[in-house]
């Protein structure tokens, strides 16, 4: 046995072409010990704006996390390394290209704590279309209508909220063509984009990479031509970041969104919106727990500045190897937003479902997954929790406009509140579409009992009070739409999130589909164990008073049926 | 999964085929989160993982002297297989492979053709169909979640010669026919249990295989006049997933 010249010439050239290239280089993340001796000027370090956040929320001008790490630490490193990438004050910590043996070397400079592989990338297939504007057909006057109505855009209007004295930064993949679209041009008369930077090219060019951003930004202050907004904060200020590549999936970008999320801290930024996740191409789905991936860390940190994180849910509901929110919206403090379909007002099929691990109740509330959105050249219908997202954006900039000292995690309880559904809840919907009149007409908010448990021998029945049941005939309105929009049968599946794109022109709905007014008036049953875990969720179609039975041997060990309808919620224990 | 979303469209068809029903009650959407958020345990990067794979491995290499040259690339081993992997942690994983192959060794026909003798012919070949078992351990690269990712496999592998076949192809045929083909089974100066030694480089589903027979192609009562085959196999694998 010997080997033969191919494979020996072919071995020889691989040998010759290792030895020929440098070594190669892998991403570590360089955690130091201590920031001793570092200090700093709150008041020159800041922008007023997020001095001004901070001082509202009682939050200290700044903490030993936004002290800047030691230079004499960074500066060893630099001297060890290829490339210093990101440099965090938050986490103390540097990330940084080395060979494995500068690596090794780290470990024993003066100061560091630990050395820790950071992979480079995996890639993901480039296989979907650009998305495309295209006329806007009256199914799409309607959505775009509906997408703020349905949170109660016009009551915040009535009160003159729209986000003014907010900014909002967006974390996206890009903004194309953002600076010249006519949807915007309202933010450029008054200069509303305050700063914008991409943190993967480190230039404050944010307007290429990807429409993505723009779509997501229109659905907070984008404009139609006949003046109708898409999203609910046209009024807010906007810091714009590139953090993400549209068709591959690098490590690097849960740097960028670190770097992006201390940039927008020193900008003064209240909200976050980030329309993006990360789900199985880096993590499990065991592994979403607010803890393990950096982006999630980096979230919680942010909320603990005094922003509100508000994250999509993910696109993963109907992929059955994910299903559960992607990361960051995994975090505890990240407000995580599911999709409805405009139609049914019920969970969107791709919208990703809770629970979080450890049964953590994700997502936390619920907007339309899809919208009509500004695209380059025009505006486009598109699918996508990304969309949701901006949405309750908005939603969140114009409450915290009208009630400016609530503390970042009083708004977040009470957007939570705001849901239609609270206090019940479900891993679908979370506490349900968020209304404005909760905080515009709280009054108006209390809710009579809409229905009655009867217990029957061995069943106990659901009996909607006759009040309840009335249902009143509609008054017309002066202007309606004449169509309604639907989603089409048969539609391509809507990608990860960060990477949605426009659907074709829907078909014209047949008269009898068209969509009401207002959300229909479901019925929402849960079962509950001891715990408070949910065993089963339902909605129910409700056409008469006795709408549900259920035998009463369901409810032992302590498990209770919880029920929804038309505001109220009561949970009965079988006792 | 439990999950079913059921469209306005569809509950009203099937209202309509049902007629008036006492329980109008319908249900639009229902979960049933215990089992639709149960652990999971199979996965390309989970506790256990199984896909069918297929490839194309040409011969390379030369004989060990002249008498058995081989026409390069339509002498191959294409296979298609199932492979059975364990999760070890994060970096290693092992497994074994079953597969069946079918290795071509496709004769050139010139003077100094000695194997299985030295008639010349159209076309001519030595088909061995085997069923192998390949054992391996796979050394994962980087940080990943549920995908398979880059990794590198070694493996020790082992098989049975179900069938040899030695074809050969003339044109034009005899008795006037346009083609004449032999097919002679159950070639006795055939090894039956080879085996040998193979590596893989892959990323997803697509792999770099690279094998080496450590056994002798035929057996120790053939014609001594018969050089030693190539022992490389050099190709490309696709796992399908």
């Amino acid at each position: 046995m010997r080997f033969s010249l191919i494979p020996g010439l072919l071995l020889t050239l691989i040998v010759l072409r290792v030895h020929a290239q440098p070594l190669p280089t892998a991403r570590y993340w360089v955690s130091f010990r201590d920031k001793a001796h570092q200090t700093l000027r709150p008041t020159s370090y800041f922008h007023p704006a997020a001095q001004a956040r901070r001082h509202r929320q009682h939050l200290p001008a700044a903490d030993s996390t936004d002290l800047p790490v030691r230079l004499d630490y960074v500066a060893r490193v630099q001297s060890a390394v290829d490339t210093v990438t990101l440099v965090s004050r938050w986490f103390n910590a540097v990330a940084c290209r080395a060979t494995p043996a500068q690596a090794a070397r780290l470990r024993w400079l003066p100061g560091v704590r630990s050395v820790e592989a950071w992979p480079t990338h995996d890639l993901l297939p480039a296989s979907r279309p650009a998305a495309l504007a295209r006329p806007l057909t009256a199914a799409d006057r309607s959505l775009a209508r509906r997408q703020t109505a349905s949170l109660g855009g016009a009551d915040f209007r009535q009160a003159r909220l729209n986000g003014q004295g907010l900014r909002i930064a967006i974390f996206d993949v890009g903004f194309n063509g953002a600076d010249q679209h006519a949807a915007f041009a309202h933010l450029r008369r008054r200069q509303a984009v305050v700063a914008t930077y991409d943190f993967l090219r480190h230039t404050p060019d944010v307007y290429q990479g990807g429409n993505h951003g723009t779509e997501v930004l229109s659905c907070i202050a984008g404009q139609l031509p006949d003046s109708t907004y898409l999203g609910l904060a046209p009024g807010a200020e906007f810091l714009l970041a590139r953090t993400e590549q549209m068709y591959r999936e690098r490590y690097a970008e849960e740097e960028a969104w670190l770097a992006a999320a201390e940039w927008a801290d020193r900008n003064g930024a209240d909200i976050i919106n980030s329309s993006l996740g990360y789900t199985d191409r880096r993590y499990f789905p065991e592994q979403m727990n607010g803890r393990t991936s950096l982006v999630a860390r980096a979230a919680e940190l942010a909320v603990r500045k005094g922003m509100l994180v508000v994250n999509a849910a993910g696109n993963d509901g109907d992929d059955p190897k994910w299903r559960t929110v992607g990361t960051p919206a995994d975090g505890d403090s990240v407000l995580a937003v599911g999709g409805l379909d405009p139609d049914t007002y019920l969970h969107i099929e791709f919208s990703s479902y809770g629970p979080a691990p450890s049964k953590r109740l994700k997502p936390n509330v619920a907007a339309f997954g899809a919208a009509i959105t500004a695209v380059p050249g025009g505006y486009s219908r598109t699918e996508g929790t990304s969309f949701s997202s901006p949405l309750v954006a908005g939603f969140a900039a114009c409450v915290w406009q009208q009630q400016r000292n609530l503390s970042v995690m009083e708004l977040f309880r009470q957007l939570q509140q705001a849901g239609q559904l609270y206090p019940y809840f479900d891993y679908a919907h979370g506490y349900g579409l968020l209304q404005a009149r909760y905080f515009t007409a709280p009054a108006a908010a209390a809710t009579a009992p809409t229905f009655d448990f009867v217990r029957q021998d061995s069943l106990v029945r659901l009996i909607i009070r006759a009040e309840a049941a009335f249902v009143p005939a509609r008054t017309l309105p002066l202007f309606a739409d004449s169509v309604q929009a639907v989603t089409p049968a048969g539609a391509a599946p809507v990608a990860a999130v960060g990477q949605e794109q426009a659907r074709p022109v829907p078909p014209t709905p047949q008269p009898e589909e068209q969509v009401a007014p207002t959300p229909p008036a479901y019925l929402y049953w849960q079962l509950l164990d001891a715990q408070g875990n949910l065993l089963r969720y339902e909605v129910l179609e409700v056409t008469q008073r006795a709408v549900l039975r259920l035998p009463l041997a369901r409810l032992t060990a302590g498990t209770r049926l919880r029920v929804h309808y038309k505001g109220y919620t009561e949970t009965y224990s079988g006792q | 999964m439990n999950i079913r979303l059921i469209t306005a469209g569809a509950l009203l068809a099937l209202g309509l085929a049902a007629g008036p029903a006492a329980q109008a009650q319908r249900v639009l959407f229902r979960a049933d989160p215990a089992t639709d958020s149960m652990q999971v345990s199979y996965g390309p990067n989970r506790r256990f993982y199984q896909h069918l794979l297929l490839g194309y491995a040409p011969v390379i290499g030369r004989p060990d002297g002249s008498g058995a040259a081989l026409r390069y690339f339509k002498s191959a081993e294409p296979f298609i297989g199932v492979r059975n992997k364990f999760r070890l942690n994060n970096a290693a994983s092992v497994g074994f492979d079953v597969r069946y192959a079918r290795l071509v060794y496709a004769l050139e026909q010139n003077s100094q053709k000695l194997l299985p003798d030295a008639t010349l012919h159209q076309q001519e070949s030595i088909v061995l169909s085997q069923v192998q078992l390949e054992p391996f351990v796979r050394l994962g690269f980087g940080r990943r979640g549920n995908v398979i990712g880059r990794y590198l496999d070694l493996s020790g592998w082992g098989g049975w010669v179900m069938a040899t076949s030695h074809r050969t192809e003339d044109e034009p045929g005899t008795g006037g026919s346009a083609r004449t083909v032999v097919v002679e089974h159950g070639l006795n100066y055939l090894r039956r249990w080879p085996f040998g030694v193979a590596t893989r480089l892959g990323s997803g589903r697509y792999a770099f295989t690279a094998r080496y027979r450590l056994s002798d192609t035929f057996t120790a009562g053939a014609n001594p006049v018969y050089v030693e085959l190539p022992r490389w196999l050099v190709g490309l694998e696709l796992g399908l997933f």
